[in-house]
């Protein structure tokens, strides 16, 4: 097909058939990514910003040596936050970015919509990396690419997603992919965290892990910020793990080898224990070298212009 | 002298909704009568000259009242002020306007009070009244001077914007409002409700992660405040009602004979939260557009008196502050310019609600409720005065508004119906949607 966007904001607008060509480009990416000299001149004399507005170690290390694999010049903007009264405004800093001629912006900041809002003004395409509780879209497609290399068409398959949906992109980014591509998708966790107006994203709810799990393919649990025991959406830690905690004796519940994900980084005996994080099952570093692939073959499709690694 | 020859008049206080001739004299209204003959003006101008103006086609009605502005002035002027805020209601048809309390600083003592009528004065378009706080500060303790500022001139009290927590100082301000006679205007909000939230909760939030607001956050606020208004039998407004459970509540208590009335905005009756894009924070506004079903029953409520009067919640903010993400902008939607506009193209032409209702609720109902001057075409009474043309046709301009903000949803649409020459006390103030 022929590479049209701008940006990659959300899966939500996405097509089958762009996401299905994002995939197939990372497949060759990842390739490239295992050779023994990986370097490309591809995106030599192109320069992308990572400007990160919240703090993430591996996201942005991540679009990094994505950026740097195809010779891109990664020129990386920590802002320690995105205050309204202090600093300048992301308005502000993106018309700063246009003059400085960047040809990609990587975004992670913590306003849904703020993705949008930085494309709307740049010329310059957009990558958003987390925006909010909205979207992360790099997040679903590096998912959904590892759990076909592991099980092929996800087509029909089950994926039961665990923890904390109300707060989460990951989870909302999740449920538009893998429902695009036919995948039976179930939000669990507490009332307070998985929501009834979650209906809205079209996937099933509950608030019973252990009902959810028989026949489920891939379980995937979410990080659990531990402030919200503060604001009250659960009484502890304890009960929540204890309720929703990936155990390796509850795994055995889907009735099958499932795959298990985590976004990370973990809460280890929290949201899942030692022994399921370290089992064979979970493929929780594959994903990481699965995220370069996924970032390299955005970034490629994004300012690659005419090159063709992928042909 | 003005000759309004022909027009459709729409006056509730005297129950008239038929073409007639309005003539004006001394800044008063003279006389409205079946069609007079050029003679008979002539008459009447003893000598004065004759300004005739074709109404065939258009419709007159009082000033409209809005009950519900924020003017910004003292303290944030970059947002507004009085003299812009005035000049953008009568260029959206309003002739009186109710000034918030909640600048910097918040109007909680005499002198501000008169600070702003005083302004509204040397402006010269809107009579411009003031609101004054409910507390000190508004900082929901201790009872403001409301005796001492009514006499400087104050409509009503309301710490709009933040509403009073403590269900005690709520009861003693309907209480001790008594001595003024002037309702307690109630912004109903549980703050651990609301939280952070940035739009009502509810599948649109959930879908775009952002955070919600949800209606209980609204609606357990008026039952406490109706509760506390029965209880005292003090007299209480509630403002900006968005949710189906308060439209109920206040229809309970009506009947239960509550000293209540309630207000609804234009931007309630016309969107939902579907409307709502991630980026376009025109539409952030708290209280927060509610669903559907909400909507319908705020129109429902309007139409059979539940809801008594229309207000703007006219709140101005500069496009620096409106130009971020959605969570980070204020709330508030500027809009004494469109509203009545956009009101008849919304609901009066698609039959959901009269153009009689319409110019009730929003001239003769608050002019009732407050005590105030207008909301009237009896002869003797100033003529505070609208014409209004259902052909004149305009696209919201960015250029053409007057007022200092440009936070509207409205922006870039088309609009058929204006008010096309709006009067205060006789004077012309506003013609073909021009500010003279």
């Amino acid at each position: 097909m022929k590479w049209q966007r701008k940006d990659i904001l959300a899966i939500e607008d996405m097509s089958v058939e762009e996401i299905r060509h994002i995939l197939h480009t990372a497949k060759v990416m990842k390739e490239i990514l295992m050779r023994p000299i990986k370097k490309l001149p591809t995106l030599k004399g192109k320069s992308v910003v990572n400007l990160f507005y919240e703090a993430s170690t591996r996201t942005r290390t991540s679009f990094e040596m994505a950026g740097k694999v195809l010779g891109a010049d990664m020129t990386s903007i920590a802002v320690a936050q995105s205050s309204v009264s202090k600093g300048e405004s992301l308005y502000d800093t993106a018309r700063t970015i246009q003059a400085m001629r960047a040809d990609l912006v990587i975004l992670r900041h913590s306003s849904s919509g703020s993705a949008k809002f930085l494309a709307d003004i740049l010329d310059a395409g957009v990558i958003n990396a987390g925006d909010g509780q909205h979207a992360h879209p790099t997040q679903a497609l590096l998912d959904i690419f590892t759990m076909e290399e592991q099980l092929g068409d996800m087509d029909g398959k089950k994926v039961v997603i665990v923890g904390d949906v109300l707060h989460s992109r990951v989870a909302r980014s999740n449920a538009w992919c893998l429902q695009k591509l036919g995948v039976d998708v179930t939000l669990v966790g507490p009332p307070t965290l998985v929501p009834v107006e979650m209906e809205g994203l079209g996937v099933k709810l509950t608030h019973d892990l252990d009902g959810a799990l028989p026949g489920a393919d891939v379980v995937m649990a979410l990080r659990l910020q531990l402030e919200r025991q503060k604001s009250g959406l659960f009484p502890s830690l304890r009960e929540y793990s204890h309720l929703y905690g990936l155990t390796t004796e509850r795994l055995k519940k889907t009735g099958k080898q499932s795959i298990v994900l985590h976004p990370g980084p973990m809460n280890r005996n929290v949201e899942i224990s030692d022994d399921v994080a370290d089992s064979v099952q979970a493929l929780i570093e594959r994903q990481v070298t699965n995220g370069v692939a996924i970032r390299m073959a955005l970034i490629y499709l994004l300012i690659g212009g005419s090159s063709n690694v992928v042909a | 002298m003005w000759w309004l020859k022909d027009v459709w008049v729409i006056d509730p206080s005297q129950n008239l909704s038929t073409p007639r001739d309005v003539l004006i004299k001394g800044g008063q209204i003279l006389e409205i009568a079946s069609s007079m003959t050029e003679k008979e003006v002539e008459a009447k101008a003893q000598g004065e000259l004759v300004e005739t103006v074709d109404g065939k086609g258009k419709f007159v009605f009082p000033g409209l009242i809005d009950v519900h502005t924020h003017l910004r002035e003292p303290g944030q002027e970059e947002k507004e002020d009085i003299l812009s805020g005035s000049r953008a209601a009568v260029r959206g048809g309003f002739t009186t306007i109710l000034a918030m309390a909640n600048t910097q600083p918040v109007i909680d003592n005499r002198a501000l009070v008169e600070f702003v009528r005083l302004q509204g004065e040397r402006a010269g378009y809107a009579h411009v009244l003031p609101i004054g706080t409910v507390t000190k500060g508004m900082q929901g303790g201790e009872l403001a001077e409301m005796v001492d500022m009514k006499e400087g001139g104050a409509a009503a009290f309301s710490d709009d914007g933040r509403n009073i927590q403590n269900a005690e100082v709520l009861r003693l301000a309907l209480e001790y409002a008594k001595l003024t006679g002037l309702p307690i205007i109630s912004h109903c909000e549980d703050k651990d409700l609301a939280g952070e939230g940035q739009m009502r909760r509810g599948m649109s939030s959930a879908r775009m992660g952002l955070k919600g607001i949800p209606s209980s956050a609204e609606s357990v606020i008026v039952a406490r405040d109706l509760l506390l208004a029965e209880e005292t039998g003090g007299k209480l407004h509630l403002a900006h009602i968005s949710t189906t459970e308060s439209v109920e509540l206040i229809r309970q208590a009506k009947a239960r004979g509550v000293n209540v009335s309630a207000e609804v905005n234009p931007h309630h009756l016309i969107f939902c939260d579907e409307d709502i894009t991630i980026t376009d924070t025109a539409f952030k506004v708290n209280p927060p557009l509610g669903s559907q079903g909400d909507r319908e029953s705020l129109i429902e409520g309007l139409r059979d008196g539940t809801l008594d009067m229309i207000a703007t919640d006219h709140a101005p903010h500069t496009q620096a502050e409106k130009a971020r993400p959605f969570a980070e902008a204020p709330f508030g939607i500027a809009s004494l310019e469109t509203a009545l506009s956009a009101v008849w193209q919304h609901l009066v032409l698609p039959g959901r609600l009269s153009l009689d209702r319409v110019i009730e609720a929003w001239s003769y109902s608050p002019a009732q409720r407050f005590g105030l001057n207008g909301g009237t075409l009896k002869p003797g009474t100033s003529a505070d005065m609208v014409l209004f043309d259902p052909d004149f046709s305009e696209v919201i301009d960015s250029a053409q508004l007057v007022s200092k903000a440009r936070n509207t949803p409205f922006l870039g649409k088309t609009f058929q119906g204006f008010p096309v020459m709006v009067w205060v006390e006789g004077r012309l103030v506003q013609k073909n949607r021009t500010v003279l």
